[in-house]
């Protein structure tokens, strides 16, 4: 092993961060704080570190903490859900388009190239403002807000990894034990299960990562154009809420932003480490 | 003898920007079973263009083949892509040059060689699994309960060319067609591959084509011998007799280009001057013709044909070396 043994700080520390967090969102229903959309009308705007309300309190009176946690929630699940179904269905896409070539690859590599000439907001904007309810207290009137926005992320991604998993791919299929695959009369399908496959996950997996950090940006961005979540259900919509408080009670906006810096760049450091194994590993074969 | 492989006036073209190129411009040569045949030219000679096309590896829209191949009595290059991938594996095979880029290095060797077994031989995974020892041991690896865990970056290159084989000859193979087998190897592990290579071949009772750009390869392993020049054969002939009775000036170049060990140092090398014609012009006359030691205008004007001269020594010359002039 070129790499030394012991895990490097980084990846400790983005591995304790993302764990933190991932804690939080399947367990945060049983910590010992408030709720996340409840009102203390005794405590509104109180400062860090107040009693009953660790990271102080917004001008409603919710919980900071309690938002962080219920936010890590929303913001990842949809960040793993768009980035999950994306790579599975670009990187389908992605594999199909580069063993099969000719028209299929055309086609394929021609929606991946129109779809990743839309810029990620408008696509988003467009299609919340299309699907899901205009009024944010009558939910019946159209699909789930948060349904849509995993949906147009989803979208976002799909190109994303489709291009990375055609591309790696292409070079793993004119590898010369393809070539050997077919001479011992495996069939396409099988050779692209076991030799193609297997290859491009871990470059899917680093970009994935990566592609996960983006869809956070994103969603925090969409919530505070309007378009997010239900107000303080996500980070970015919490960042969304408060963000008009941001010179009285810096707290309120910091907090939500620094969830998200640090997640972000926890999911880079994976990616980068993930891609610095690959290469160390490529360089071996 | 019977003929187990045959290729009959087998033409490969590709269709490239500058025009069309002829890899192999009628190639007419016959595999008995259980012979073995060496194939050698330099490169870009159309040697391994010619198998590989000839098994239907190498085909898409811009590769053109004719003539005829027929393996065992069937004709291939009628066949559907689909048809063709039945009989790999089964009817004939291929080991590759380079065993360093030919096994996929996230997988076990012990999976890679069982895969054919189970896929095309139907074998439960416990058979399959039995059976890859055995090809493991006749491919003469040691320690294979070992060996099957392992993952190729683990292997040497001589072992890994070793698996490859194994896998070649995983579903008993009728043909072995062996591109470069050695190329990649050290010179001491070449002879164990190439011994290893004519062992299986009588063990097993299969035809094999060893193509190579080394005389010295095949010499002590080939039945017959075929040179190539430009895309077609110039001489075919038994081993022994190709050697001793050199008749095609090409080959005796070839012959002479060897270093030997008795040559005094600082001595240049016998090269052949001049290079191979463009595979996309056309030429009129013997291609060999401007590099000939011995060409007239004849060989300049006029193109030979491959003649046999009645003893199973064919050459493609109008003045062959040993016969007066």
């Amino acid at each position: 092993m070129a790499l030394s043994r012991r895990a490097p700080v980084g990846l400790v520390l983005s591995s304790a961060w993302l764990g933190i967090c991932l804690i939080s969102a399947i367990f945060g229903d049983f910590f010992p704080i408030p709720e996340w959309n409840a009102y203390d009308y005794e405590n509104v705007g109180v400062p860090l570190f107040s009693p009953g309300h660790l990271l102080g309190t917004d001008f409603d009176g919710t919980d900071i903490l309690a938002g962080i946690v219920h936010g890590a929630r929303t913001s990842l699940g949809i960040a793993v859900t768009a980035v999950v179904v994306g790579s599975l269905i670009g990187g389908a896409l992605g594999v199909v388009a580069a063993y099969r070539r000719g028209w299929v690859d055309s086609v394929i590599t021609m929606y991946f190239n129109v779809a990743l000439s839309i810029p990620t907001l408008v696509l988003t904007l467009v299609m919340v403002a299309i699907f899901s309810s205009p009024n944010l207290d009558d939910p019946s009137a159209g699909m789930p807000r948060e349904l849509v926005i995993v949906i147009s992320l989803t979208l976002v991604i799909i190109p994303i990894l489709g291009r990375i998993a055609r591309s790696s791919a292409l070079t793993w299929t004119g590898r010369d034990f393809v070539l050997v695959a077919e001479s011992i009369g495996m069939t396409r399908r099988s050779i692209l299960w076991t030799h193609i496959v297997p290859n491009v996950l871990p470059s899917m997996m680093s970009v994935g990562f990566l592609a996960a950090g983006v869809v956070i940006v994103v969603e925090g961005g969409l919530a505070i154009l309007g378009a997010g979540t239900d107000p303080g259900a996500s980070w970015g919509s919490m960042l969304a809420k408060n963000r008009q408080d941001l010179s009285i009670l810096p707290s309120t906006t910091i907090i939500p932003v620094i969830a998200i810096a640090l997640t972000v760049m926890a999911l880079n450091y994976f990616g980068d480490y993930v891609r610095l194994r690959i290469d160390d590993r490529e360089s071996r074969i | 003898m019977s003929e187990m492989f045959s290729l009959v006036d087998l033409k490969v073209r590709f269709d490239t920007k500058r025009g069309a190129l002829n890899a192999v411009r009628g190639a007419t040569i016959h595999v008995a079973a259980g012979e073995c045949l060496g194939v050698v030219g330099e490169s870009g000679s159309g040697k391994t263009v010619m198998w590989r096309a000839a098994m239907g590896l190498l085909r898409g829209r811009r590769v053109t083949r004719q003539g005829s191949v027929t393996l065992d009595g069937t004709e291939l290059l009628t066949m559907t892509e689909k048809e063709v991938r039945q009989l790999w594996g089964t009817k004939i095979a291929m080991v590759f040059q380079d065993p360093m880029t030919a096994l996929n290095p996230v997988r076990r060797i012990g999976s890679q060689i069982s895969e054919a077994l189970v896929k095309r031989l139907g074998m439960s995974k416990d058979e399959a699994a039995a059976r890859t020892l055995e090809l493991l041991k006749l491919v003469r690896m040691p320690e294979t309960e070992k060996l099957v865990r392992k993952f190729p970056h683990q292997l040497s290159g001589g072992m890994r060319q070793r698996v490859m084989i194994a896998m070649a000859i995983a579903c008993n193979p009728k043909v072995l067609l062996a591109d470069e087998p050695t190329t990649a190897l050290d010179v001491t592990v070449q002879a164990q591959v190439l011994d290893l290579l004519s062992e299986l071949r009588e063990k097993l009772g299969m035809a094999m084509v060893i193509v190579t750009h080394d005389l010295g390869i095949v010499a002590g392993h080939s039945d017959r011998i075929a040179v190539m020049y430009a895309g077609e054969i110039v001489e075919l002939a038994p081993t022994v007799e190709l050697f001793s009775n050199t008749r095609m000036p090409y080959t005796e170049a070839l012959l002479n280009s060897i270093p030997k060990l008795t040559d005094t140092s600082g001595s240049r090398m016998r090269a052949i001057p001049g290079s191979p014609p463009d595979p996309v012009a056309t030429t009129t006359g013997c291609f060999f013709a401007p590099r000939c030691a011995y060409a007239t205008d004849r060989c300049r004007s006029e193109h030979p044909e491959l003649v046999d001269d009645g003893s199973g020594h064919a050459y493609r010359c109008f003045f062959p070396l040993g016969k007066g002039k």
